[in-house]
C-alpha cells in the first residue's frame, strides 16, 4: 500500500469506514451464488455431494464442462444466443429511439395516450401471448429461423419508455436552432439527438441484451429443432434420467451461459459505470 | 411541522427539457411523429398487440389453442372469480409483491445513495460487483441459490448453522419458501434499479444540496427535502417497474418451488402457466391473464398518480 | 368448474386429414414423420437404432427423431400444435396423454388395435389402460413398469441385513435398523430409506402405498381418496418417516435419489434409471418388489406413451402406425427392453427372453403387479397436485382426516370438470 494511499485512509471518516465495511458485506452475499457456480463446475462429483459443503474444491476437474460440452452442441448454442440477443438489441434500439424520439420531442395528437398503451402491453404476462405469437410466426412461415427468433422482440415498450425518458431531459435550444437551419426531423434526430444519447443507448443495449440472452421461455418455446436453441434454453436439456442433473453438471452449464455475459459486462463496466453516471444530464 | 426549507426557494430547472416548442403545423408534426413511430408501431402491433387480442377472444372460449373452440362467454371470468386456486394465486401473488417490492427499492436506494458520493472509496468496484448479479439469468440464478440453501449439502446453511441458525429445509418449508424466492428475485434484480436510482441522482443538480446545506439541513434532512423530491419520478419508473416484476413472478420460482410447498409459492403466472400448458385450457388462462393486466394497470396508474404528483408540486 | 370437455380426436384428425392432406407424400418423396421424445440416455440410442431400421426396411418412409427432455415436451408441444407445426410422434409420460387426447391431440387407434398385425395384442393390459380416455385408445405404450426398491448393498451388509422385507412392518423395522444418527442430534447421517413426501418419482409412491392397504386415489369417475384405509395408511406412514425418522421429510422425487446415489439413504422407491444412476455412482445395488402392505402387495406403475398427433396427413398417420407395429414385434420388443432396461411391454415375452440384462430380468418378474396411474383421468394434474397436497402435510404432523376430506373434495372436483 503505498504511502499517499495510507495518507487518504487517515482522512477516512468513521461513517465512510462502517459504509464500506457494510458494502463488502454486501457484495460477499451477492457475489456468494457466483463463486459458488464458479468453483461448483470444477468440483468433482464427490466434492459436490460431499458434506461438509466447501467453497472451493480440493481437487480441480474439468469433467462436468466436458460432460455439458459432450450433451450440448453448446458452440451452435452459444452462437444462437449472440445472434438472438445481438439482433434484437440492434433492431431494437433503432425502432425503440426513433418511436421515443416522436413522443418525446414531437408534439403530437393522441401523443400521451399512446403512451400509456405501449406501457399497458408490458402488463400481460407473456406467458399469456405466447400461443398466438406462435401461431402468428407460424403462419409467417418463420418457425425455427432466426427471423422469427428475432423479429417478435424487434421493438419494445420498456425501452421506448426508458428512451422517451432520456430524451425529454435533453436540452431543447440545440435541436430548435438546427430547424432553423432547415434540418429536416430526421436530420434533427440522427445528427443532434442521437450523438448525444450514446450513453443512454449503450445502457438500454445492455438490457436489452441480457434479457433475451437470458430469456428462458421464448427461444425455448419457439425452437422445436434443438439446433436453433440458445444457451438459455438449451440448460433444459441438461438432464439426467427421471431428471436428476447432477449439481456439478448443471453448474458447468451454467457458467457456460453467463461467462460470455459477465466477461462483455466487466470489458465494458468502466465505460458502462460512466455512462450511468452521464445518462441523467444536468 | 415547517416546509421543506429547499423546495420553494430554489427551484430546479423548468420540467425536465424546457418547454415544448411548436414546430411546423399541427398535420405536419403528426404525419412526422406517426413516421418515426411506424417501425416500433408495426412491430409492437404485430407481435405484441394482435397476440392480446387473440387472448381476448380467447379469454371468452373453451379452448385449448389446437382444435375445437367453443364460445363459452363470460364463463372462465366466472371461474376466475370463484375458483379457490386463484384466490389462493391472488392472495400468494401479493404477499410475493409486499416482500419484493419494498427489499429491492430500499435495498437499491440505499446502495445508489452509498455509492453515489464521490469520496466512497473502491467506489466503481462496488458498483460492478453489485450489478453482476442483473445478467445471471433467472433459471441459472434459481439453481445456484438453490444448492447454496439445500438442506444436506448447502454451503449457506452450513454456515448459518455454524452460527446457531437452523434453517432446515427452506424450500419445503411452507413459512420460508415464498421468503426465499422473493430472496432470489431481489438478487436478481435490485442491481437494475440500483442503475436507475444512481441515473436519477446524478439528475439532481448539486446547487440545490449546497442551498439546503447553508440552510443548515443535516444530511437526514438533506436526503428527505431534496434527495427523495427530486428522485420521484426515478421512484415512479423503478416502483412501477419492480411491482411489474413482482406481479409476473415465474422463472426462479418454477426451477426452485413449482409452486411448493403445497400451493404456497403458486403466483398468478404459475398459475396461468399450469392452466395453459399443463391443462390445456388456454381460455382460462387466457381470462386469468387479463385479470392480472388490469390489476396491474390500476395499480400502476395509482403509483404514477402519487409520485407523479409530487413531481409536479415541486417544480411548478 | 363445469365446462365440457369435447373429445374430437376422431374430428380432429379428419380436419387436419382435410388441411394438411397434400403436405407429404404427393411430391413422390418418402413421408417425413417426426417424432419427439425424452429418451436422453442409453434408452435413447436404442429407440434411435429401431428407427433407423426401420427407416432402412421403409424406403417410402422417414422418421426423424427430435430428442427432448420430458418436461420441455409438455412446454412446446401445446404451441406447436395449436401452429400446425406439431411433431407427427410424440412420446409422453402416461398420465400426461388423457388430457391431450381429450382436447384432441391425437388420432384415435381403435382400428390400428383391431389388426393383429399390430403386434398390440398381447400388450400388458396395465400399460394399455393408460392410453385410453373414454374407452377408445389413443396412444401405444413404449414403457411399463411397477416401481420397486433400490437398496445399498453395503448398507445392508454393514447393518447385517441379509434377507429383504416382505412386509410394512419388516420395512419399517429394516429401515430403522439402517438409519444411524451417530452424533445424536436428532437428524440421522444416513436414513434407512427415503419416501418422497411430493412430486415422488413418476408420482407413484403414495398411490402404491394406499393400494397396498386396500385404498386407492380415484375409481373411475369417483374419488376415494377419503377412505379408513387411507388414513390408517397415511398415520402409518407419517409415524414412521416423521416418529422414527426412518426417511427425511419434505424431500420429493428428485432429492430421493440424490440422497440414494450420494449413498446417504439406504433404500429409494423408483424407476429403471436407478440402476444406472447407482452403478455411476458406485452403489452396490439390488431391487426388490415393493414389501406387501396388510392388504396386498401393489405397485404404482411408471408408464410412458406414444401418440400419433393431429397434425399429420393419412399417409403419415399410416406411417406412423407402421412404426408402432416395427417398435412392437417381438425382436425390437426385446431389443428395446434390453436396451432402455424395461421390461418387455408384451405378456407373452418371458424373463428368459431377457434374462442377458439381470435388472430387466428381475423387473420383468414384478411387471404383472404394476398398477396403471389414474388411467383415463384427463385432469391428472390436479389429481396429483391435490395427492402431494396431501401426503406432504400429512408427513408434517397435518389433521389426517381434514387433509383427506379436503382432497377428496379437490379430486372430486377435478374429475368433474
Amino acid at each position: 500500500m503505498s504511502a499517499a494511499y495510507r495518507t487518504r485512509l487517515r482522512d477516512v471518516r468513521p461513517g465512510t469506514v462502517l459504509a464500506v465495511a457494510a458494502l463488502v458485506a454486501v457484495s460477499a452475499v451477492v457475489l456468494l451464488p457466483i463463486a459458488i457456480i464458479v468453483f461448483t463446475a470444477f468440483k468433482p462429483v464427490a466434492e459436490v455431494n460431499a458434506y461438509p459443503p466447501s467453497l472451493l474444491p480440493g481437487t480441480w476437474t474439468l469433467d462436468n464442462v466436458r460432460e455439458v460440452t459432450s450433451e450440448l452442441p453448446f458452440a451452435r448454442l452459444v452462437g444462437n444466443s449472440f445472434l438472438f440477443a445481438g439482433g434484437v438489441t440492434a433492431f431494437a434500439l433503432v425502432f425503440d429511439s426513433l418511436a421515443a424520439y416522436a413522443l418525446a420531442r414531437i408534439d403530437f395528437a393522441g401523443r400521451k395516450v399512446l403512451l400509456v398503451a405501449i406501457i399497458a402491453t408490458l402488463m400481460i404476462p407473456f406467458q399469456a401471448t405466447l400461443i398466438p405469437l406462435y401461431q402468428l410466426v407460424a403462419d409467417l412461415g418463420w418457425v425455427n429461423t432466426y427471423a422469427g427468433l428475432i423479429a417478435p422482440r424487434a421493438a419494445d415498450a420498456f425501452g421506448i419508455f426508458f428512451l422517451r425518458q432520456f430524451f425529454l431531459s435533453l436540452p431543447r435550444d440545440v435541436d430548435a436552432a438546427a430547424r432553423i437551419d432547415g434540418a429536416s426531423e430526421f436530420r434533427v434526430f440522427r445528427s443532434v439527438v442521437l450523438p448525444n444519447a450514446v450513453p443512454a443507448l449503450l445502457t438500454l443495449g445492455l438490457f436489452t441484451f441480457v434479457n433475451n440472452w437470458n430469456d428462458l421461455l421464448w427461444p425455448l418455446v419457439f425452437t422445436t429443432d434443438s439446433e436453433m436453441g440458445t444457451i438459455t434454453s438449451g440448460l433444459t436439456l441438461l438432464t439426467g434420467p427421471s431428471g436428476i442433473v447432477p449439481h456439478g453438471v448443471m453448474m458447468a452449464g451454467s457458467l457456460i451461459a453467463i461467462l460470455p455475459l459477465v466477461i462483455a459486462f466487466l470489458l465494458i463496466q468502466r465505460r458502462f459505470i460512466e455512462n450511468i453516471a452521464t445518462t441523467g444530464l444536468k | 411541522m415547517h416546509a421543506p426549507p429547499t423546495a420553494r426557494r430554489y427551484r430546479p430547472p423548468a420540467p425536465l427539457g424546457g418547454r415544448r416548442r411548436a414546430t411546423g403545423s399541427p398535420a405536419g408534426r403528426n404525419a412526422r411523429a406517426w413516421a418515426f413511430l411506424a417501425p416500433a408501431l408495426i412491430i409492437i402491433g404485430l407481435f405484441v398487440v394482435w397476440p392480446m387480442v387473440s387472448a381476448l377472444r380467447l379469454s371468452f372460449m373453451d379452448a385449448s389453442g389446437f382444435g375445437r373452440e367453443e364460445f363459452i362467454g363470460l364463463e372462465n371470468y366466472l371461474t376466475v372469480f370463484t375458483d379457490p386456486d386463484v384466490r389462493d394465486a391472488v392472495l400468494n401473488t401479493l404477499w410475493y409483491t409486499v416482500l419484493f417490492t419494498p427489499t429491492a427499492v430500499i435495498a437499491a436506494l440505499a446502495l445508489a445513495l452509498l455509492l453515489n458520493s464521490p469520496r466512497m472509496p473502491f467506489r466503481s468496484f462496488f458498483r460492478t460487483a453489485l450489478f453482476v448479479p442483473f445478467v445471471v439469468s433467472f433459471a441459472v440464478a434459481a439453481f445456484a441459490w438453490s444448492y447454496l440453501i439445500d438442506p444436506q449439502v448447502g454451503l449457506l446453511n452450513h454456515w448459518l448453522r455454524g452460527m446457531g441458525i437452523q434453517l432446515g429445509n427452506v424450500l419445503e418449508d411452507p413459512d420460508l419458501a415464498m421468503p426465499a424466492v422473493v430472496l432470489v428475485a431481489v438478487w436478481k434484480l435490485f442491481g437494475f434499479y440500483f442503475v436507475i436510482f444512481l441515473a436519477g441522482l446524478q439528475d439532481i443538480p448539486a446547487s440545490l444540496y449546497e442551498a439546503a446545506r447553508m440552510d443548515g439541513a443535516g444530511p437526514w434532512a438533506r436526503l428527505r427535502s431534496v434527495t427523495l423530491p427530486m428522485l420521484s419520478n426515478t421512484m415512479a419508473f423503478v416502483l412501477v417497474f419492480a411491482m411489474i416484476a413482482a406481479l409476473q413472478a415465474f422463472d426462479q420460482i418454477y426451477v426452485m418451488t413449482g409452486g411448493g410447498p403445497y400451493g404456497h409459492t403458486q403466483t398468478l403466472v404459475m398459475e396461468i402457466y399450469e392452466s395453459g400448458f399443463r391443462k390445456l385450457d388456454i381460455g382460462f388462462a387466457s381470462a386469468l391473464s387479463y385479470v392480472l393486466l388490469i390489476a396491474t394497470l390500476l395499480l400502476s396508474l395509482v403509483q404514477f398518480l402519487f409520485f407523479g404528483r409530487k413531481e409536479k408540486d415541486l417544480s411548478s | 368448474m363445469t365446462r365440457k370437455r369435447i373429445l374430437a380426436g376422431a374430428v380432429g384428425a379428419a380436419l387436419a386429414v382435410a388441411a394438411t392432406g397434400c403436405s407429404a407424400g404427393d411430391d413422390g418423396g418418402p413421408v417425413e414423420l417426426t417424432f419427439w421424445h425424452g429418451y436422453t440416455e442409453a434408452d435413447g440410442d436404442v429407440l434411435q437404432g429401431i428407427v433407423d431400421d426401420f427407416n432402412a426396411a421403409h424406403d417410402d418412409v422417414e422418421i426423424k427423431t427430435e430428442l427432448k427432455t420430458w418436461d420441455s415436451i409438455d412446454d412446446t408441444l401445446l404451441t406447436a400444435l395449436s401452429a400446425g407445426e406439431g411433431p407427427g410422434i410424440v412420446a409422453m409420460p402416461a398420465e400426461r396423454l388423457p388430457v391431450y387426447a381429450s382436447r384432441g391431440a391425437f388420432a384415435e387407434l381403435d382400428d390400428f388395435y383391431a389388426g393383429a398385425e399390430s403386434n398390440t395384442a398381447d400388450l400388458n393390459p396395465g400399460a394399455v389402460a393408460m392410453v385410453e380416455v373414454e374407452g377408445a385408445k389413443y396412444g401405444v405404450p413404449t414403457g411399463f413398469v411397477p416401481l420397486a426398491v433400490y437398496y445399498n448393498q453395503a448398507l445392508f451388509d454393514a447393518a447385517g441385513v441379509t434377507a429383504f422385507p416382505q412386509t410394512w412392518d419388516e420395512w419399517t423395522a429394516t429401515a430403522k435398523r439402517l438409519t444411524v444418527d451417530e452424533d445424536g442430534d436428532g437428524t440421522p447421517e444416513q436414513y434407512g430409506a427415503v419416501l418422497p413426501d411430493h412430486a415422488t418419482v413418476a408420482n407413484g409412491l403414495w398411490p402404491s402405498l394406499f393400494y397396498a392397504n386396500g385404498g386407492a386415489v380415484v375409481d373411475g369417475d369417483t374419488a376415494v381418496i377419503d377412505s379408513p384405509e387411507n388414513a390408517a395408511t397415511l398415520e402409518y406412514w407419517s409415524r414412521a418417516i416423521a416418529g422414527d425418522r426412518i426417511s427425511p421429510t419434505g424431500v420429493d422425487g428428485i432429492g430421493a435419489d440424490e440422497l440414494f446415489s450420494g449413498g446417504k439413504a439406504a433404500m429409494t422407491v423408483g424407476g429403471p434409471w436407478m440402476a444406472s444412476i447407482a452403478t455411476e455412482n458406485g452403489i452396490d445395488y439390488g431391487i426388490a418388489a415393493l414389501p406387501a402392505g396388510p392388504a396386498a402387495q401393489a405397485a404404482s406403475a411408471i408408464g410412458v406413451s406414444m401418440a400419433v398427433t393431429v397434425d399429420t396427413s393419412r399417409e403419415e398417420q399410416e406411417a406412423a402406425e407402421e412404426f408402432f407395429s416395427f417398435f412392437l414385434n417381438e425382436e425390437n420388443s426385446v431389443a428395446w427392453s434390453l436396451g432402455s432396461g424395461w421390461p418387455p411391454l408384451r405378456t407373452d415375452i418371458p424373463a428368459d427372453a431377457v434374462a442377458e440384462n439381470p435388472v430387466v430380468a428381475s423387473l420383468t418378474e414384478i411387471a404383472g403387479t404394476g398398477r396403471p396411474l389414474l388411467p383415463g383421468v384427463v385432469n391428472s394434474t390436479d389429481v396429483l397436485s391435490a395427492v402431494d397436497e396431501l401426503t406432504q402435510q400429512a408427513v408434517a404432523g397435518g389433521d389426517i382426516d381434514a387433509l383427506l376430506a379436503a382432497a377428496q373434495t379437490e379430486i372430486q372436483a377435478a374429475l368433474d370438470e
